[in-house]
């Protein structure tokens, strides 16, 4: 993206001896930034031109992060990155599930900041995806929630995987039965994680195997086609929610 | 065996047993020796009756040759009067000098001058005077239990030419005393058990619910559920005033951690706004140093914050594969460069705190590589256990230092500086979490130099 010139930020946080110096840097970056220093500020400047991506504070004095956050993806359509002190899990699943496209926890790099800001403008940037998207995904017992990328085993156990082995097993689970190259996967993959382009899909896939395979040598789902790439061996469902 | 009952329902009811017992003793030898009493009296009285009133002379023997109405009767059972020139005791027969004594004293009382007194105790079975009647001996022997045994009163009085000889029949003793007290006993200790029972049980089990509690608020440190105050008025004041402290303690843990969510808030923006700042230093190693002091300082600062956080978990534990988990953190390393290797892992679900035992792996992995420069990782089942072990070949711990290694801002060197990073918290942390989850942080030198360190916990 070399048109940075164009990208408007709204940068919102109550603490100025944070976002002056954060809001500098971005206009350094080539961005073009605006400031509020709480919520009903960002409003009052929501209401002349949108910005591309707001960076929202959680913990600010008066209406939270997390209530603007909702306004802003519920109306606006807007992309959300908190930048939050707390780092607790449930903290990052509320942000996410209340639809919010990344989080950063301070402090921060500034540079991992902007990697970040870039990923999710590339995916917005994309077609909106199907609407049945938070269905889940099942496959011999094995499910996948999308929307709190928690994979669960037969026995309901949780099995812990990176934001990288997520994708790709959504790759996999979105074309059951297809041969996927590796140019193919990679494209599918991509996603806000900067250096997953590094990282080889070879890798991940072996990764993703030892997670879920009974014996990731003999694997039973992620096939290896020869000179093709991979294939996913078995049947996937989709469920809304709370069903299955 | 264990004889003494260690249950406060158990010690009460066997007290009371005891208690009863005793008192169920004592009064059975005193009905007892009453009912001994009793009939000794009775025998002693049947002989001196037939002695004073039969014996002077031979006016009433017609009136004794009607049959007595009651034969169990002991008053009646005096027989005929024997009268005889020359006494002498028959060879089974036992001399009773104190009852003569008494019967001596008896008769006198009575104005009978006595010359002579004897008594014996004979068996029934072999008194000649009684083989004369054997219509009378067989009813007797009949109704007078196994070994009826007479007393044989003789008696020559003043002046007397003949011996008076007076037979009593010795009652023989009531079998039954022994088996009514007992049954007595065990009837009145039911029915005290029973109440005992139902008394101590509205004590014993609010107590037992209290127990299980105290344990459950001592794990979770969670003041929900409460305890309901049942019970007698003194349990119930106990339940009162441990609820109240469970809310007091809670209460001042939850202070705990919204004092250090302001705090670590309150740090970690200044943080990030110097993190921001630095980025317009231009010479890039001095900005390195700057980023790295500064990643420092936050490293330390989540160590702190999370060792006083670590059991105050604010989500219930998951089911996770730890085969899983653990494969995720060394793929972490392996990200970073770090020569981490994967060993063999078991495929094993458990309830966790995902992030806390992340964590806990993360620092033993991080320790490793840091003082050993490479680390292997496994996950085994050993009994009952899941290991999560990690091994190094660095210079491991000097052997007397290893409890000291788990406390906190300890550093395996004291030379050793802020370079190698953190707060010294790495295994303090590990060893809580480890804790949290049931389980136990172990260290240990290993064979041929390094370090072994396991989390372990007990299979869910």
């Amino acid at each position: 993206m070399n048109d940075t010139a164009t990208i408007r930020l709204l940068l919102v946080d109550d603490e100025a001896s944070l976002r002056e110096p954060l809001a500098d840097y971005l206009v350094r970056q080539g961005f073009v930034v605006e400031q509020a220093a709480d919520a009903a500020a960002a409003r009052s400047l929501l209401l002349g031109e949108a910005p591309d991506l707001v960076l929202l504070d959680i913990m600010m004095p008066g209406e939270d992060g997390l209530s603007l956050c909702r306004h802003l993806v519920e109306s606006r359509e807007i992309p959300v990155i908190f930048l939050t002190a707390r780092g607790e899990a449930t903290d990052r699943i509320v942000g996410l599930e209340i639809g919010a496209d990344d989080y950063v926890v301070k402090p921060f790099e500034p540079r991992e900041l902007v990697a970040r800001i870039r990923s999710v403008l590339r995916r917005a940037s994309r077609p909106a995806p199907a609407a049945e998207d938070d269905a889940h995904y099942l496959f011999e017992d094995w499910r996948l929630d999308p929307l709190k990328r928690k994979l669960t085993d037969p026995d309901g156990a949780l099995v812990p995987i990176s934001t990288a082995e997520f994708r790709l097993l959504r790759a996999f689970l979105d074309h059951p039965r297809a041969v996927l190259d590796r140019d193919r996967l990679l494209d599918m993959v991509q996603g806000r994680e900067a250096h997953l382009f590094d990282r080889a899909v070879d890798n991940q896939v072996s990764r993703l195997r030892r997670k879920i395979e009974e014996d990731s040598r003999n694997p039973h789902f992620i096939q290896t086609v020869r000179g093709g790439g991979y294939r996913f061996a078995a049947d996937v469902r989709r469920v809304a929610q709370d069903q299955g | 065996m264990r004889l003494w009952p260690r249950s406060l329902l158990g010690q009460m009811l066997l007290a009371v047993a005891a208690v009863l017992l005793l008192a169920q003793a004592i009064s059975a030898t005193l009905l007892w020796r009453a009912a001994e009493a009793r009939r000794e009296a009775a025998v002693m009285n049947a002989a001196a009756f037939s002695l004073v009133v039969r014996g002077r002379d031979g006016r009433e023997e017609r009136a004794l040759r009607t049959p007595p109405r009651r034969p169990d009767d002991s008053f009646v059972r005096a027989l005929r009067i024997e009268r005889s020139p020359a006494f002498a005791p028959l060879p089974g027969d036992v001399a009773d000098a104190e009852r003569a004594e008494a019967l001596r004293a008896m008769v006198e009382s009575h104005g009978v001058a006595v010359s002579d007194l004897a008594v014996f105790v004979r068996p029934l079975a072999s008194d000649p005077y009684l083989a004369t009647r054997p219509r009378l001996r067989a009813r007797l022997l009949r109704g007078g239990g196994d070994r009826p045994r007479l007393l044989v009163a003789a008696l020559k009085a003043q002046g007397a030419q003949e011996w008076a000889v007076a037979r009593v029949l010795i009652p023989v003793r009531q079998r039954g005393v022994l088996g009514s007290i007992l049954f007595q006993t065990l009837v009145i200790y039911l029915l005290l058990v029973g109440l005992h029972f139902l008394l101590l049980r509205r004590i014993t089990r609010p107590l037992a619910a209290l127990t299980a509690r105290t344990e459950s608020f001592a794990r979770d440190r969670n003041a929900d559920g409460q305890l309901e105050a049942r019970g007698p008025h003194d349990v119930r004041r106990l339940i009162a005033a441990h609820n109240a402290m469970e809310a007091r303690i809670a209460a001042l843990l939850d202070e705990k951690d919204v004092m250090l969510g302001a705090i670590g808030h309150d740090l970690k923006t200044p943080l990030a706004a110097l993190r921001v700042r630095i980025e317009s230093v231009e010479d890039e190693a001095e900005r390195a140093k700057m980023a790295a002091g500064i990643e420092d300082i936050t490293r330390s600062l989540d160590d702190i914050l999370s060792l006083a956080r670590v059991g105050r978990a604010s989500e219930a534990p998951e089911r996770v594969d730890l085969a899983a988990l653990t494969a995720s953190v060394v793929e972490e390393f392996e990200d970073m460069g770090d020569p981490v290797t994967l060993g063999p892992t078991v495929r094993a679900a458990r309830p966790v705190h995902i992030t806390w035992l992340r964590r806990g792996l993360r620092n033993l992995i991080a320790n490793a590589v840091r003082y050993g420069g490479a680390a292997d990782v496994s996950l085994t089942r050993e009994g009952g256990h899941l290991v999560l072990r990690v091994e190094d070949r660095g210079p491991g711990i000097a052997p007397g230092r290893i409890a000291d290694m788990m406390e906190p801002f300890t550093r395996g060197e004291a030379s050793r500086n802020r370079e190698t990073g953190g707060a010294g918290l790495g295994l303090t942390l590990a060893r809580a979490i480890a804790e949290q989850h049931g389980g136990e942080l172990a260290l240990a030198n290993r064979d041929g130099g390094g370090l072994r360190a396991e989390i372990r916990l007990p299979a869910g």
